[in-house]
């Protein structure tokens, strides 16, 4: 993965990082912080449940791309690597 | 339930993991992990949701509402910036052989004691009570479940009557026993705990499973599912639908945001975290999987929580006192013991891992930061304390488990514990400036971490300890209400009059306001040691500091191997010592004294050091070096860069580049060999700003290598001193053995006659390289410092020996140009010699009437040892034909001898015989001197009568061709060659020419004339091609023959002297 990639990557990462930090707090939730219910859910708890789960997927989309940067893994040796 | 009933399935629940974890263990060494994969890693992370959230989460649910979810959706955040983050920590570690967050700061702050004594003290603080609440939650639930179904309160009471043992005790008992054989079995802690963690991801897996076990029968065997729980709740309790929002009340809003970022960190820093997250992964790419699972796992867990905390309200109609145990008291009042017992265990789960991490966590910590440290100081000279050293590690895991015991004990039913997770999850949030600024940013210095650690704890003790210690009644509340000593404005939840905030957000603001502050500000104000400097490239540029280039050291008077090996025995045991330096050592080379190379030692020391970190922690490994090195009197030294401002490796090849191009061009310059001498050793000089150089060259008449030309200081014993072709001395060495000897150390020279010489003019270091033509050595470049050792670096050492070859060819330069004057000197002195010989040939040829008259003489170098002559002395003419043997100067002064003689002397001596044999007499002393002969043929003309007569030394006979007949006839007399003895009688023969007469005379350079074949040209030939031109003039007669001659022998130029003489009798 060229050094480039990797950079767009990191960004894409903090703008989803920060998104998330926004929309799970306030005053974004105040949007939801309403008695009203949806398919028999409070509202707040309806959006937490949706929200959170998703936010997983797309952590689970992010990391099904990431490829191999050809890094030591199983460090068998480390040793030998740094010295 | 009976206790024993309960007991044994709680022992045989025991026996499980423990047959987990040996199985681990096993697996493992034969090779066959099934730990070491991303799932086991992400379940092992959920040692995060502990018994504090497992029970705590509904009740604070049920007292608070959503706020609890905070505590997993700020990790679920965090995992967003894993690949980058975590992954940077890992290398890290990996790189640095790091056991523990404490390690991790402390090595990042060049590998500070007191540094990770601080993180180690707070953690330990932090951690206690945490493990007494999850020892408290162990014990609480299992009397629960023994006492009666009907009196929960009554239960909290139950103990052993007959013994002085409580259920938190055993259970205490029981972990540490765990912790000790599988997290306590080597003292290396870098190397994985796979059956503890194998333990953690079981129990992971068995909370889970036990929550929504439970969660599904409340939320669908107790009601009928979410929307019916929801609804009944809200026509039930509408004063309490404020658990469903985030009330506008008491800065919720501000709470929430806190809570986030504090679990954020607490995911990452708190050591049993730490520990899991870090230190136990495997493989970086197994946080590829965690990053989602672990998100996902914390979302199941969470599915119910808010379920249950309504059923349980609905339940017990608004009492919320033991919301915290809803989740077994539902099951219990429903009279489902199988549920209960299974979330019990569930529960035990929860507490157990956590226990087991923080306690591993803990214990390393204590005896890498706060053990180790006052060991060495006692500097033990037992040969092997690693044993020592693990039972001290068992004993912090056990101190550490019974802390958190007789905290419950002691403060187990005051307010104290209630809020204490929160409170742990504040102090790892203090870790946070210090290791991610550690990590990306180079210029945070100890000081500045140290500074901002220590007030962001203090501030923490003051805003969320103290108000604790107010609740528990140890404290006045008067401290609260009016600040401590009546000052308002220290109240420590209201510092400096900040009170609109809720606690936890008063105490996250004002210590990261004083802990990230002070971090900048000292870290700015002051300048890293070098040791801080490395340690923080090392981190910041984790991947690509290797490139940087290295500031290089060396140790003077260094550890053998063996003595290394020796160190590391030590502490870590013999046999763990062996394998790693074997390891180390590999295919490593070992020149021929069975050690490293002088430069390869500093990596072994750093290897060492390395080691001794995996089992001892950073700090205390830099210590043991430190000591180690400056009790043997080893000082490590930055090797003197040589090469100037110029950084070493990369660069230092364009610095040497340049000093070469210097030299060559010096060299090219055409300056005389001393100029050259001295202006290369002015470059070395001032470039590497030694104190002498010197050149040595061979000197064949003395046998000895003289000094032909220095730089630097004067004295008798170095820049005047010749050496002997011997070993004694390390220049007579160098030449002998025909390569570079340097001492960096000049302490070390083994050669006595050396070692004075270098003693008594105060020299630190030196280096001879030989001077070499074409692999020969012919003399010795020698340079010398009194002011730095260690600074032949082996980069310079091969710009010095291209400069000792380059001075080599300055000297062949130099001798062949001289070759090449005499040569050419020879040459111009020969070129007058041709010029005299020629002139001494007649230039125009006698006019004599009624015959034409034709000669050549054609030397084959420039000078040559043909003669031919003509002597008029009228009417007669005489000519002569003459060859001296050779054609150097000799053979030419001979026959100018000759020609001086017949000049002078034939106009004397009427007949040819008479002049051959005085000739003979007056040459024959210097022809035997001159070890030369000469063949002449001498014949005197009478034009008068037409006859010819003659006489020969030893020529090759005349041709006559007659022109009647066509015929040749070949002239030849009696007679030796002249020089062969002193007195010799030559015959005179007589003939008579006829007009149309031809007369040819010659020497044998052309009838000796060879083709490439091989072949003569010879005498068969000369007569066809002249009586082919017999009827041609004399010249041309000449001509054609000449250019017959070079037709045949294909070349222009004749081997010997080609001399010939026509004469032609008009008809």
């Amino acid at each position: 993965m060229s050094k480039q990639s990797t950079t767009q990557q990191r960004q894409v990462w903090l703008i989803f990082f920060c998104l998330g930090i926004i929309m799970l707090n306030f005053p974004f939730m105040q949007i939801f912080n309403r008695l009203d219910t949806l398919f028999g859910l409070p509202l707040l708890v309806f959006y937490l449940l949706v929200g959170w789960p998703l936010s997983i997927v797309v952590i689970y989309l992010f990391s099904a791309s990431l490829q191999d940067k050809g890094l030591p893994h199983r460090d068998s040796n480390p040793d030998r690597e740094l010295e | 339930m009976s206790v024993q009933f309960l007991g044994i399935i709680t022992l045989c629940y025991f026996l499980l993991l423990f047959a987990v974890a040996f199985l681990a263990d096993n697996l493992r060494q034969r090779g066959k992990s099934f730990v070491t994969n991303g799932t086991v890693y992400s379940l092992s992370l959920a040692v995060y949701c502990t018994s504090w959230t497992y029970y705590g989460s509904v009740g604070r649910a049920a007292t608070s509402g959503l706020d609890f979810l905070t505590i997993y959706l700020g990790p679920t955040l965090i995992c967003f910036t894993w690949w980058f983050l975590l992954r940077k920590i890992i290398l890290i570690t990996k790189e640095q052989n790091i056991v523990s967050i404490a390690d991790f700061i402390a090595s990042r702050y060049g590998k500070s004691t007191y540094l990770g004594g601080i993180v180690t003290i707070f953690a330990v603080l932090g951690i206690v009570p945490y493990i007494a609440l999850q020892l408290k939650a162990i014990s609480q639930t299992f009397n629960m479940l023994c006492g009666s179904d009907n009196n929960l309160t009554a239960s909290f009471q139950l103990q052993f009557p007959n013994l002085p043992l409580d259920t938190a005790f055993l259970a205490a008992l029981f972990l540490a026993t765990f912790c000790i054989l599988f997290g306590a079995m080597k003292l290396n802690s870098t190397e994985r705990h796979e059956g503890l963690m194998a333990v953690v991801a079981l129990e992971s897996i068995i909370k889970l499973c036990a929550f929504l076990a439970v969660g599904a029968f409340v939320t669908y065997g107790m009601f009928e599912g979410f929307g019916d729980l929801f609804s009944r709740f809200i026509t039930s309790f509408p004063e309490k639908s404020d658990l469903l929002l985030i009330s506008a009340q008491h800065n919720s809003s501000g709470r929430w945001f806190t809570m986030t970022v504090l679990s954020m960190m607490a995911v990452m820093f708190l050591p049993r975290q730490f520990h899991a997250m870090v230190i136990e992964n495997s493989d970086h790419e197994h946080i590829r999987r965690a990053m989602w699972a672990f998100p996902a796992y914390m979302f199941l867990l969470n599915l119910f929580v808010l379920p249950i905390a309504i059923a349980g309200i609905l339940t017990y109609s608004g009492d919320t006192t033991l919301a915290d145990y809803y989740v077994l008291s539902l099951p219990l009042l429903e009279h489902q013991k199988l549920l209960a017992i299974f979330v019990f265990i569930g529960g035990f789960s929860a507490a157990g891992g956590m226990v087991m991490l923080e306690s591993v966590a803990s214990a390393t910590m204590i005896l890498n930061n706060l053990i180790m440290p006052i060991i060495l100081r006692f500097n033990l000279k037992t040969t092997d304390i690693s044993g020592l050293l693990l039972n001290i590690k068992r004993a912090a895991i056990v101190s550490v488990i019974f802390l958190g015991y007789f905290y419950y004990r002691t403060l187990g039913e005051t307010e104290a514990l209630v809020n204490i997770g929160l409170i742990s999850f504040m102090a790892a949030t203090q870790f946070a400036p210090a290791l991610l600024g550690g990590i990306y940013w180079e210029r945070a210095t100890q000081r500045g971490a140290a500074a901002g650690l220590l007030s962001g704890f203090v501030v923490w003790f003051y805003t969320l300890l103290v108000p604790t210690f107010v609740d528990a009644g140890w404290l006045s509340d008067q401290i609260l209400q009016h600040g401590p000593f009546g000052l308002e404005w220290l109240r420590p939840t209201a510092l400096f009059y900040l009170n609109s905030l809720d606690i936890l957000s008063h105490a996250l603001f004002w210590t990261l306001f004083f802990n990230i502050g002070l971090f900048l500000a000292i870290s700015i104000l002051t300048t890293p040691s070098s040791v801080e400097a490395t340690q923080a490239l090392r981190f910041v540029r984790v991947s690509t500091w290797r490139d940087i280039p290295q500031k290089r050291t060396r140790i003077s008077k260094a550890p053998t191997i063996m003595e290394f090996v020796d160190l590391m025995t030590k502490f870590i045991g013999e046999k763990q010592a062996n394998m790693a330096i074997a390891s180390y050592l590999g295919d490593r080379e070992i020149d021929e004294k069975g050690s490293l190379s002088e430069y390869e030692i500093p990596n072994l020391k750093r290897f060492t050091e390395k080691t001794l970190a995996g089992s001892v922690g950073a700090a205390a490994a830099r210590i043991i070096i430190e000591n180690y090195l400056s009790a043997r009197g080893s000082k490590m030294e930055d090797v003197f860069n040589i090469f100037g401002t110029v950084s070493l490796s990369r660069d230092a090849s364009r610095e040497q580049l340049g000093v070469l191009y210097e030299s060559a061009n010096m060299i090219a310059s055409g300056a005389d060999l001393d100029t050259i001498f001295d202006n290369i050793l002015e470059l070395l000089y001032h470039q590497f700003r030694f104190d002498l150089c010197a050149i040595r060259l061979y000197d064949e008449d003395s046998n000895l290598l003289k000094v032909r030309n220095f730089k630097g200081i004067d004295t008798e014993f170095l820049s005047h001193a010749d050496r002997e072709i011997n070993e004694s001395t390390c220049i007579g060495s160098a030449y002998v053995n025909n390569r570079v000897i340097l001492a960096n150390d000049s302490d070390c020279t083994d050669k006595p006659a050396s070692m004075e010489i270098i003693r008594r003019e105060g020299i630190k270091s030196f280096a001879h390289a030989p001077i070499t033509i074409e692999g020969q050595p012919i003399g010795v470049l020698s340079s010398y410092s009194r002011y730095a050792k260690g600074i032949y670096t082996e980069e310079f050492i091969e710009l010095y020996k291209n400069l000792a070859a380059q001075i080599g060819i300055a000297w062949r330069n130099a001798r062949q140009t001289s070759q090449l004057i005499e040569v050419s000197e020879q040459e111009k002195e020969l070129k007058i010699a041709e010029a005299i010989q020629l002139s001494l040939l007649p230039d125009t040829m006698p006019s004599q009437p009624g015959v034409d008259i034709a000669g050549i003489c054609v030397p084959a170098k420039q000078i040559g040892g043909d003669y031919f002559d003509f002597i008029n002395k009228q009417p007669l003419l005489d000519v002569i034909i003459a060859d001296v043997s050779g054609h150097n100067i000799g053979a030419a002064l001979l026959m100018a001898e000759v020609r001086t003689f017949i000049q002078a002397q034939a106009r004397q001596l009427s007949t040819p015989p008479d002049v051959l044999h005085v000739l003979n007499r007056f040459m024959y002393e210097d022809l035997t001197n001159a070890e030369l002969f000469i063949t002449m043929f001498y014949l005197q003309y009478d034009p008068v009568r037409g006859q010819i007569a003659y006489a020969n030394a030893g020529h090759n006979p005349p041709l006559l061709l007659h022109h009647e007949t066509g015929t040749f006839e070949e002239l030849d007399a009696e007679g030796m060659i002249l020089g062969i003895t002193q007195e010799m009688v030559f015959e005179e023969k007589q003939t008579f020419f006829q007009p149309g007469d031809i007369l040819v005379l010659y020497t044998d350079g052309i009838i000796e004339a060879e083709s490439n074949a091989m072949q003569m040209y010879g005498i068969e030939r000369l007569k066809a091609v002249i009586h082919e031109n017999r009827e041609l003039t004399a010249q041309e007669i000449i001509d054609n023959t000449m250019n017959d001659a070079r037709m045949f022998q294909g070349r222009r130029h004749f081997n010997d002297d080609v001399t010939m003489i026509v004469l032609k009798i008009n008809s």
